[in-house]
């Protein structure tokens, strides 16, 4: 009896020592962390997003009909369903970025920093937190039209409405124009936690300036004269040099190697091939770009080798062997990833020039200059660019067409390995042509449908939305999309 | 010495008690309703250890010491009879049904012994022999259909998981496992998956925990199923219960003399695969996905691999499907096995002709050996059981095992009159090597269901792996490039890129027991149940990458590299310590009122802990499996610390009438570390009555027993680990530190979740208990869930953690027992369970009609949506116009929706049941048991891939002119389609109408990859009925009669063949079983990559001495 008394006393006195709810600590994650780590991750998975060529996540290029498939050709035929791409797209862009960047912002906002204390810099850190989440926006509205935004990331809102994609590209642009205002270049910034720039403001006020030509201009064919304003203010100071590209580099070990070699290389399979879409319009030119987009393939049947560019049949089966593949340099491990370049942006103003809005220089000195930064990015020379400018069919004098055909040919080459910039600036210049494979399950996708999730998660929302933008189908016209 | 040893043989013969024996008696016992003999029937001398037990005739014959001359006759529910002695050496006694122990005393929550008449709450009993006659390595999966109300789901998977549900899912994303109890204690029943595993991604199934119980050591199982039945063990039991009582030390007994009782039970099983599990090939074409590569047909490379100048023509070995040539045995080729020097046919051309030897021909017949010694003892002042058990099986696939090693040492000592010490020790060491891959990745039967070449003979594999130990496939990424590209040889896989696991178990504990008044003790137990696990996973050296490693999620299983060589390893610790502390009371009030209760308390503390960490980049050294062999930098380890406690204070009191009504009622207040101080303690009240109305009908020639039964209970729970402050995910840095948002949002508000149910029940025997039935009746429902909701990523999160939802669960469920046939030496026993539940999702919370629970590929999710049963598979559909599904009027095709959230069907099956027969006749027993699960659905990637490549025998077919349904469209006119189609053409018309309504004509191409197959078709299309009807066990046993034995030291021998799932009778799902799945979860109802099914037979050896 003594000894049930001892026990009994040994478990009371064992309940009443510990305060039962600590135990429920979570001791190994932490619940405050810096605004800058959150950036640095925010950033690294937006680039991972744009860049990536995994069937799950990303396939602008075959959308631009840069690459097609080889074997498994759902992609490539437009199935977005089997592999819920629009999902991990929006989950991506959603979660993994633009949450990230909204708590970096919150944190740092409330950060009283120690160093130099001034405003300045806490407002330069918050303008790039800004800048990168206009950007993820505007691809989430370029993507899919319609997008949840001003009742987005509010997890007390568990069924956030879709706002008017105009409305939402609208405000983007003025927010651009509020961040692009509060930068101060010689103040502190993010430093090495921007993987970017590394902090340098004067190259992120290039990149906002940039971004909001690109967005001007995408409205360009629907209000003109709301466009134009924006094209010239931000004009005056956009990317001048391949220094001053968007772009991050990346690292030799896994997790942090360029997405591309992580699906080309480190997966050992052989998904890709260029297609001749792309090849045979660049064999046509000469293009000196060519041995640095693709590899030589050996089409001869004789012991004699015939190495030519030679591409894979767009949406079809493709022979791996058979074709050229995908340069090597473009599947290095530390190969970097961009999101904006020189090239691009001149191409912009060549258009902006073309539009007839005020920009300094001709769409004829964009237009060449646009080239030339391409050229010489990829490891061709001056005279390389020189030889190729000469040539008729790519002179802008003579080159074939309109400004959109012009213009829209040489970005479509120049934007390689940029599938969803490619995709888009194909939708507003409708050129170059592309056609559906014969065994395509629609027309050309104008935008990605939205996600399987948002269907079963936010039923009403996504109804609506569907409504209001002409059904939720691959083939409907976005807002900006006029012609 | 001789006379010594015949001595000794005599004692073990014959027993000890010889030696004072003063005269014999012998004697018949028999039943007084109908005068059958009883065999087993215990004849005891009164105030002695000395006894015997009547054999297969109802006889006896038992020697009796000079001073004794009372003799005790019982059987189990049977009255007892007292036969005072008189001049006679011959007594027959005929024995009559005891109403008291007619019912019998059941374990209770809690480990309490009850009268099963006086309980208000269903449970069902399964007696140990029924568990383990089965040799499976879990024995979970021996209830099926034993029970009624369970659902046990049995994967295919070596050591896999079993899903066990009872009375359907009440949990939207928690636990809806049943919590097992031994003696007492709470048993662990985890399952370490990773959550990619159970979306159908990479991974192995480790199995459930519950697996390390030996159903040797089980004496017998109770299952609990309602709250009212399991409010007394809180929060963890609302799913239900199985109460397992192991075995204990006891005395004379069947077959069983006095002294140390030693059992050996020896068996072995073997199992054979049943094909109906597996697909069947069509044997007409072979590799490719179509006719656009080169040479003639364009289905081949052409290439002059080895340099003569002349171009050869190769079978497309990078191709993993069967849609290319047809096959020609005077066609010469040069295939996979031509690439390799090591190979007899490098550089030879050989015939194009389907495999001789298929995939079926990679199984092994798996076998199983199980060895187990008991020894024990029992007298007055206590009882001991030792047994060990040894387990060994060889899997299915090559490479692979499973082995335990299981001691239990069970004890209790009588101290005095008052005091009762008893302790258990239980250790199980458990080891498995070369699991099978489940879902979609890397998995072999991926390969065989999915994507392969039917003209790879895969022996011809054998052999080139065996020959060289290296990786040589079938499927080179080109005959140029001795490269694999999708898929290594499947003996590399098994032989190298094996997976091994080790489970170091112990579970134990110490009590005491001390009667402070007659009527009142007091009990006090420390148990433990802890374990040790590792899991290492390898990728070799020259292996196709894979996912592999560390990614993202808690497990680090979600978004994974590809890797084409690895190391992993996880070390799991867990631990569960309880304390406990009861008092007992049972006192008759008046002569006819009985007051029983119980007040005690509980205190439990559970720690998980887990640490993943990986290689990166791959291995320095070829065959070295170690951390410090990574080429890259070691990526960032997971590492989990989980600590719950839970203080319970709880009592319960049943009133008993004349054992006539009884009332009983608990109350249990749980304090719970995981809610917020001002939430962490809840009360739940259960209340249960019972009338045993044949007491009142005193005489009645049919009705032996009559009970109704009504109880209401609620039960409360807390949340799991770690859900109330928010928390950050780090990443690897790039650069520099690199931080996440969590993508759950954390909830500090929460509140206890709540089940509440209402069960009532009648149960009857009728002609002395030759038949008799227990029908229940409950409702349940589940409400104020705490759960993880799936959100819509646009609010930042992919879960947030709210109470909410309300899933109601009714049921009805029916047990019938029958004697349809007793004779002297004949007998029938018929079982038969059946129960239906319905299963449907009432609330989620404001604004939410759907929770996601699954995303799979393909498209498939699995959902709780508002006004669905829980569980409903959702996806494309067909697109339909009056009923009849609409084909595009240009391709023939049929249309698909371009929405993905129709509802396909349901995981939940309409109704389950079984019937188990036993017959015996003298020492003969035959039983056989039939298992059904009716309706349900089930999405099978299988079919949704495999008939796209062209590997099932639907594939290749004559068409309706007669035609190879894979030849081309030929058009009478190519120009004028409206002239219809020439008497030659392949293809073949999908039953439909077009769009306009009108029937339609237009012929399909099946001449390239994906036209049966997902390509072309919606989600619909591949989703089964799950029913199925399945000869689940048969055995029969043979007991050598005692009269053989009699001049032995050995008393008892059985000898027992059984067949488990011999036959699968009715099934729909195609070329699987329909309860394979990914293994144990709320996610069911997606086939994908399963092992096939076997049929295993075994041979059993049971020896008592």
């Amino acid at each position: 009896m003594k000894k049930i008394v001892v026990f009994l006393i040994t478990i009371l006195i064992f309940s009443a020592c510990t305060k039962l709810e600590d135990l429920n600590k979570n001791v190994t994650d932490p619940t405050a962390v810096a605004g800058e780590a959150l950036f640095t991750g925010a950033q690294k998975n937006l680039f991972d997003q744009m860049i990536n060529t995994n069937v799950n996540n990303n396939i602008f290029r075959l959308f631009a009909q840069y690459w097609t498939e080889t074997t498994y050709t759902d992609e490539s035929n437009y199935d977005l369903v089997t592999r819920t791409i629009p999902d991990n797209h929006w989950d991506i862009l959603y979660r993994d970025v633009l949450k990230d960047l909204d708590e970096s912002g919150k944190i740092i906002k409330a950060t009283a920093y120690p160093a130099d204390g001034s405003a300045a810099g806490k407002a330069n850190r918050l303008a790039c937190v800004e800048i990168l989440t206009i950007y993820t926006y505007s691809v989430l509205v370029e993507t899919f039209g319609n997008v949840p935004y001003s009742k987005a990331l509010d997890i007390n809102n568990l069924a956030p409405k879709y706002d008017d994609g105009l409305t939402i590209y609208k405000d983007l642009i003025t927010r651009l124009n509020t961040a692009i205002a509060s930068i101060d270049p010689g103040a502190e910034n993010l430093g090495d936690a921007d993987n970017m720039y590394h902090g340098d403001m004067a190259q992120w006020l290039k990149f906002a300036n940039s971004l909001k030509l690109r967005m001007a201009l995408l409205l360009a064919d629907l209000d003109a004269g709301y466009a134009g304003p924006l094209v010239k203010d931000a004009a005056a100071n956009v990317i001048a040099s391949n220094d001053d590209n968007a772009k991050i580099v990346y690292l030799g070990a896994q997790p942090n190697t360029n997405p591309i070699y992580n699906d080309l290389v480190a997966s050992g399979r052989h998904d890709f091939v260029p297609t001749s879409v792309i090849v045979d319009a660049m064999n046509t030119l000469n293009d000196p770009r060519r041995q640095f987009y693709f590899t030589l393939v050996d089409t001869s049947s004789t012991a004699t080798p015939a190495l030519v560019y030679y591409g894979g049949v767009y949406g079809a089966s493709n022979d791996f062997t058979a074709f050229s593949h995908v340069a090597n340099a473009i599947q290095v491990p530390t190969f970097e990833g961009t999101i904006f370049d020189w090239s691009e942006t001149e191409f912009l103003l060549a258009e902006a020039a073309a539009r007839g809005f005020e920009v300094t220089g001709s769409a004829e000195e964009h237009y060449n200059t646009a080239i030339r930064a391409s050229i010489t990015y990829w490891g061709g020379t001056t005279a390389d660019a020189d030889t190729y400018l000469a040539n008729p069919a790519v002179a802008y004098a003579t080159a074939t067409g309109d400004y959109k055909q012009k213009i829209g040919t040489q970005m479509w080459i120049a934007l390689y390995n940029r599938g969803f910039e490619a995709w888009t600036e194909w939708r507003k210049f409708d050129w170059p042509v592309l056609v559906a494979p014969p065994d395509a399950l629609t027309a050309l996708p104008l935008r990605y449908t939205y996600p399987i999730e948002e269907q079963t998660l936010n039923g009403a929302n996504y109804h609506a939305a569907a409504a209001a933008i002409g059904g939720d189908d691959v083939t409907t016209k976005l807002f900006w999309d006029k012609h | 010495m001789r006379k010594f040893t015949l001595f000794l043989a005599l004692m073990f013969c014959i027993g000890l008690q010889v030696a004072l024996a003063q005269r014999t008696i012998t004697g018949k016992v028999t039943s007084a309703e109908d005068s059958t003999t009883i065999p087993g029937a215990t004849v005891l001398v009164k105030g002695s250890a000395i006894g015997a037990i009547t054999d297969a005739d109802g006889k006896y014959k038992l020697t009796i010491p000079k001073d004794k001359n009372v003799i005790i006759f019982s059987y189990v529910g049977m009255n007892t009879i007292e036969v005072t002695l008189g001049e006679g050496s011959v007594y027959n006694v005929a024995l009559s049904a005891s109403m008291k122990e007619l019912e019998g005393v059941v374990i209770t929550a809690l480990n309490i012994p009850r009268e099963k008449k006086s309980l208000g709450y269903s449970t069902q009993e399964v007696k140990g022999d029924q568990i383990s006659t089965i040799k499976s390595d879990n024995f979970i999966n021996s209830l099926s259909g034993k029970v009624s109300g369970i659902q046990v789901k049995k994967t295919t998977n070596m050591g896999g998981s079993t899903n066990i549900l009872l009375r359907g899912n009440k949990s939207l994303t928690g636990d809806n496992q049943v919590l097992f109890v031994i003696d007492g204690v709470p048993v662990n029943n985890n399952v370490t998956n990773t959550s990619t595993q159970s979306q159908g991604g990479m991974g192995y199934d480790f199995g459930n925990a519950a697996s390390d119980i030996n159903p040797d050591n089980i004496e017998s199982i109770n299952v609990l199923k309602g709250s009212a039945a399991t409010a007394l063990y809180g929060s963890r039991a609302g799913a239900g219960v199985i109460m397992i009582t192991t075995k204990k030390g006891v005395t004379a007994g069947e077959n069983r003399k006095k002294g140390i009782g030693v059992t050996l039970n020896s068996s072995v099983t073997m199992g054979f695969v049943d094909k109906s599990t597996f697909p069947t090939y069509q044997k007409d074409y072979g590799a490719g996905y179509g006719h656009y590569y080169d040479g003639p047909g364009s289905y081949w490379y052409i290439r002059d691999v080895n340099n003569d100048g002349v171009d050869e023509q190769w079978v497309v070995t990078s191709e993993d499907a069967s849609y290319g040539a047809r096959f020609d045995p005077n066609l010469l080729v040069y295939q996979w096995d031509a690439v390799d020097k090591a190979s007899p046919n490098y550089m030879k051309a050989t015939p194009w002709v389907a495999a001789k030897n298929g995939p079926i021909t990679f199984f092994n017949n798996p076998t199983t050996y199980i060895n187990t010694v008991t020894l024990d003892n029992a007298s007055s002042r206590g009882s001991y059981l030792l047994s060990y058990t040894n387990y060994k099986q060889n899997g299915l696939l090559p490479n692979s095992e499973l082995k335990k090693d299981n001691v239990l040492l069970n004890a209790t000592w009588n101290v005095n009159d008052k005091l009762t010490a008893s302790g258990s020790a239980n250790y199980t060491l458990n080891k498995g090597l070369g699991r099978n891959s489940t879902g979609y990745s890397d998995n072999i039967m991926t390969s065989f269901r999915q994507w392969m070449q039917t003209n790879v003979d895969i022996q011809e594999q054998n052999h080139m792996y065996f020959d060289t130990k290296r990786n040589i496939t079938w499927n080179w990424a080109d005959p140029t490039v001795e490269q694999p590209i999708f898929w290594d040889n499947y003996y590399w896989t098994r032989y190298e890129n094996y997976e091994s696991d080790q489970r170091n178990r112990f579970l134990g504990y110490a009590s005491l027991d001390y009667k402070i008044l007659k009527w009142l003790d007091v009990y006090g137990r420390f148990s433990a149940d802890t374990y040790s696990e590792l899991q290492e996973e390898r990728r070799a050296v020259g292996s196709i990458a894979a996912p592999f490693g560390i990614g993202n999620g808690p497990d680090g299983s979600l978004n994974r590299s590809d890797q084409s060589s690895g190391y992993l390893r996880r070390d799991i610790t867990f631990s569960e310590y309880n304390y406990d502390l009861m008092a007992n009371f049972n006192k008759d009030l008046t002569k006819n009122l009985n007051l029983k209760g119980v007040l005690g308390m509980n205190v439990r503390r559970t720690n998980y802990n887990r640490l993943i960490s990986a290689t990166n980049g791959g291995l320095g050294v070829a065959g070295l499996y170690s951390l410090q062999n990574s080429i890259g930098p070691l990526p960032l380890s997971k590492e989990l610390k989980s600590k719950v406690g839970v203080n319970g204070i709880y009592g319960s009191v049943s009133l008993g009438y004349k054992s006539l009504i009884y009332l009983d009622g608990t109350l249990r207040r749980d304090h719970s570390s995981t809610l917020p101080v001002d939430k962490s303690k809840y009360y739940y009240p259960s209340i249960a009555g019972s009338f045993v109305f044949s007491n009142l009908v005193k005489d009645s020639k049919w009705l032996s027993f009559g009970k109704v039964r009504l109880n209401y209970a609620e039960v409360g729970a807390g949340a799991s680990f770690d859900r109330l402050v928010d928390k950050y995910d780090i990443i690897t840095p790039f650069n520099s530190p690199s931080v996440s948002v969590n993508g759950t949002k954390q909830n500090s508000e929460l509140d206890p979740e709540r089940t509440k149910s209402i069960e009532g029940g009648l149960e009857m025997s009728f002609f002395g208990r030759r038949l008799g039935f227990d029908l229940a009746m409950y409702n349940t429902n589940t409400i104020n869930q705490i759960i993880p909701l799936a959100v819509s990523t646009a609010t930042g999160y992919t879960y947030k953690m709210i109470n909410a939802g309300n899933i109601e669960n009714k049921g009805v469920e029916l047990a019938l027992n029958a004697t349809p046939l007793k004779g002297k030496h004949f007998k029938w026993d018929v079982a038969i369970n059946w129960a239906k539940n319905w299963n449907k999702v009432i609330s989620l919370t404001e604004g939410v009609d759907n929770l996601q629970l699954g995303s799979y590929q393909g498209g498939i999710t699995i959902n709780a949506r508002v006004g669905q049963p829980y569980g409903v598979i959702e996806g494309t559909d067909y697109v339909y116009l009056n009923g009849r599904k609409v084909v595009d009027a240009t391709t023939g095709r049929y249309k698909k929706t371009t929405n993905s959230d129709n509802v396909l069907g349901n995981v939940n099956p309409d109704w389950t049941g079984g019937m188990n027969n036993t017959l015996t006749y003298r020492n003969w027993a035959l039983s056989f048991l039939i298992d059904v699960s009716k309706g349900g659905s089930i999405f099978s990637l299988d079919m949704y891939y495999g008939l796209a490549t062209g590997l099932y025998k639907e594939t290749s077919y004559d068409n309706d002119l007669g035609n190879p349904v894979r030849d081309p469209i030929v058009w009478l006119d190519p120009n004028d389609h409206t002239k219809g189609y020439d008497p030659t053409s392949g293809g073949f018309i999908n039953e439909g109408v077009n769009p306009d309504g009108s029937e339609n004509k237009t012929r399909v191409s099946a001449a390239n990859y994906g036209t049966f197959g997902y390509l072309r078709n919606p989600d619909k299309a591949f989703v089964y009925d799950a029913t199925f009807v399945k000869l689940r066990e048969i055995s029969i046993a043979y007991n050598i009669p005692a009269s053989v034995l009699k001049k032995c030291f050995i008393t008892g021998i059985t000898i027992s063949a059984v067949a488990s799932n011999p036959w699968i009778i009715y099934k729909k799902l195609p070329y699987a079983d329909p309860e394979s799945g990914l293994g144990a979860g709320n996610l069911q109802g997606y086939s994908v990559g399963s092992l096939p099914s076997t049929r295993d037979f075994t041979l059993n050896l049971k020896l008592t001495f």
